[in-house]
């Protein structure tokens, strides 16, 4: 569903991305991590067709992010870093206008936002102003907006940054959910993050990537031997120090 | 197309939920209130006079049109260039400043679209500021009466200054909106496009005491020139032409930097 080839990202004389291949299956979630300045919110922006690459290929669903950026930008949700919200209109208008930017088709357009806010908890504040929402709620009317018209492929840049713990649960259910009908790429700097709702995980470092696999098989590869529980953070945390810190070159 | 539409209405919603649209409407309202009161007055000085002296070929040629709402209208006509800068100021620099860009750019939308909803709703203002301007000479053909017994305006002169104005406005707003598209600092927008703008307007005094062909040229370009004529009562294709020009001029650059601050915005 997703196939990178050989991109590269320069702003002027640094290099954000560098040389970054990877596919994704269709239905399958798959989360990019790696510490801040990664070259995560780059690869997503570049994905989402809202960057030019400097050199390399992006596909999404079959076709060529910069040559037709409209057929992929009708396939794709994303969600932004800074959840893209206009604070003087309500949530209900702010997902009215998201759903003509996107071109749904008018008569469905009052179902589709209902829908997404039932999915994403936001009913209750379909009708207050954006600018006087908590950042949880910002995050997930964010979260919604992405979810307008059911796309094939979702990008989401730090679902949960934001969010309380129990918020954190419901929006990793949700994105669990996702599974089989969505292709999901997210990104995250907390590996547990990646371990509950990640079927693939994607190591950024240094705008590279360092190592590409499933957790079982990171696990396996870098603290053979051990079992992975959820629960064990610590661990977790420890098999990440033992990827970055094992990557040639890696600036950790 | 649905997507410029959508973001028409949304613009239209944001500039009459906060303050701006609002002032600007305030500002057109009582300075033409003021400039109306005030060509009235001078109206009725001169019949006076022209009474007094008995000059009946001085009162034939004064009639209401002319002389208060053709001045009436030269009059605002500086303050919608005036105002429009404010109106276009925030259309696309506040879009860049914030992260909704990001969702503008990543939206299945065209940067064409996105600059021609931005343009439909700040006409939309300007539509409505035009509105209160057009309610001077309907007072004047409710409340007065002409001479010989006809309606006191020319309805025909009226209708030509008011497409006039609206075709100043319209350039006024596609200059700001380009401006707006060049900085993510709504104030450096209106800055910008007000010294373009007031340098338009005041063009013919830059070659006060010049030759032939710069001053020609200023004349060309002055945006007051080519006021005159929708104002005396005709629609002089050249004048059409050149508030279409610098408009459509206006929009294209727009897009082209829409365009380009994809490959401007660098960021984390």
């Amino acid at each position: 569903m997703i196939e990178v080839r050989g991109l590269t990202k320069r702003y002027r004389d640094v290099v954000a991305v560098e040389d970054l291949s990877f596919t994704v299956g269709k239905g399958e979630i798959v989360g990019l991590l790696g510490p801040n300045g990664a070259g995560k919110t780059t690869t997503m922006r570049v994905l989402t067709g809202f960057l030019p690459a400097t050199s390399g290929t992006a596909r999404i669903a079959g076709f060529d992010v910069f040559e037709s950026p409209l057929e992929v930008k009708r396939r794709v949700g994303y969600l932004p870093e800074t959840p893209p919200l206009y604070d003087p209109m309500t949530v209900r208008e702010y997902l009215r206008f998201v759903c003509d930017l996107k071109a749904l088709p008018r008569r469905s357009a009052a179902g589709e936002v209902e829908r997404v806010a039932v999915r994403t908890g936001v009913t209750d504040v379909l009708d207050r102003l954006a600018g006087s929402l908590s950042k949880g709620y910002r995050q997930r009317v964010g979260l919604a907006q992405a979810l307008l018209g059911d796309p094939e492929v979702l990008v989401l840049d730090e679902p949960t940054v934001g969010l309380d713990p129990l918020q954190i649960r419901e929006v990793r259910e949700l994105i669990r959910s996702f599974a089989g009908r969505h292709t999901v790429l997210l990104s995250t700097h907390i590996l547990p993050e990646v371990a509950m709702t990640c079927q693939k995980v994607l190591v950024l470092n240094g705008g590279r990537l360092i190592d590409h696999d499933t957790l079982d098989g990171l696990v396996g590869r870098h603290l053979p031997g051990r079992r992975v529980t959820l629960a064990d953070v610590a661990f977790l945390e420890e098999v990440y120090g033992k990827i970055l810190g094992a990557a040639p070159g890696a600036r950790a | 197309m649905r997507a410029a539409f959508g973001i028409a209405r949304k613009e239209l919603s944001v500039y009459f939920t906060t303050p701006v649209a609002w002032v600007v409407l305030v500002v057109v309202a009582f300075f033409s209130a003021e400039f109306f009161t005030g060509a009235l007055e001078g109206f009725r000085f001169l019949t006076t006079r022209a009474l007094q002296l008995h000059s009946s070929g001085l009162l034939d040629r004064m009639n209401l049109t002319d002389m208060v709402v053709a001045r009436l209208f030269g009059s605002v006509a500086l303050f919608l260039l005036i105002t429009a800068p404010f109106l276009s100021m925030r259309l696309l620099a506040e879009e860049r400043r914030a992260s909704t860009f990001e969702l503008l750019m990543t939206t299945p939308v065209r940067p064409a679209e996105i600059v021609l909803g931005k343009y439909l709703a700040s006409l939309g203002v300007l539509l409505a500021s035009l509105l209160i301007v057009a309610a001077y000479p309907a007072l004047l053909a409710v409340l007065g009466a002409g001479a010989a017994g006809g309606g006191a305006v020319e309805w025909a002169t009226v209708a030509t200054g008011v497409l006039g104005l609206f075709l100043l406005g319209a350039m006024a707003l596609a200059v700001g909106l380009f401006f707006s598209a060049l900085t993510d600092t709504p104030v450096v927008a209106a800055l910008l496009s007000l010294l373009v703008l007031l340098g338009l307007w005041v063009a013919t005094m830059f070659t006060i005491g010049a030759g032939e062909p710069l001053r020609n040229l200023a004349e060309a370009l002055s945006a007051s020139e080519h006021l005159a004529g929708f104002l005396q009562g005709r629609i002089v294709l050249s004048d059409v032409l050149y508030y279409l020009s610098l408009a459509t001029l206006g929009l294209f650059l727009a897009d082209r930097a829409v365009e380009a601050w994809r490959c401007r915005s660098a960021g984390a």
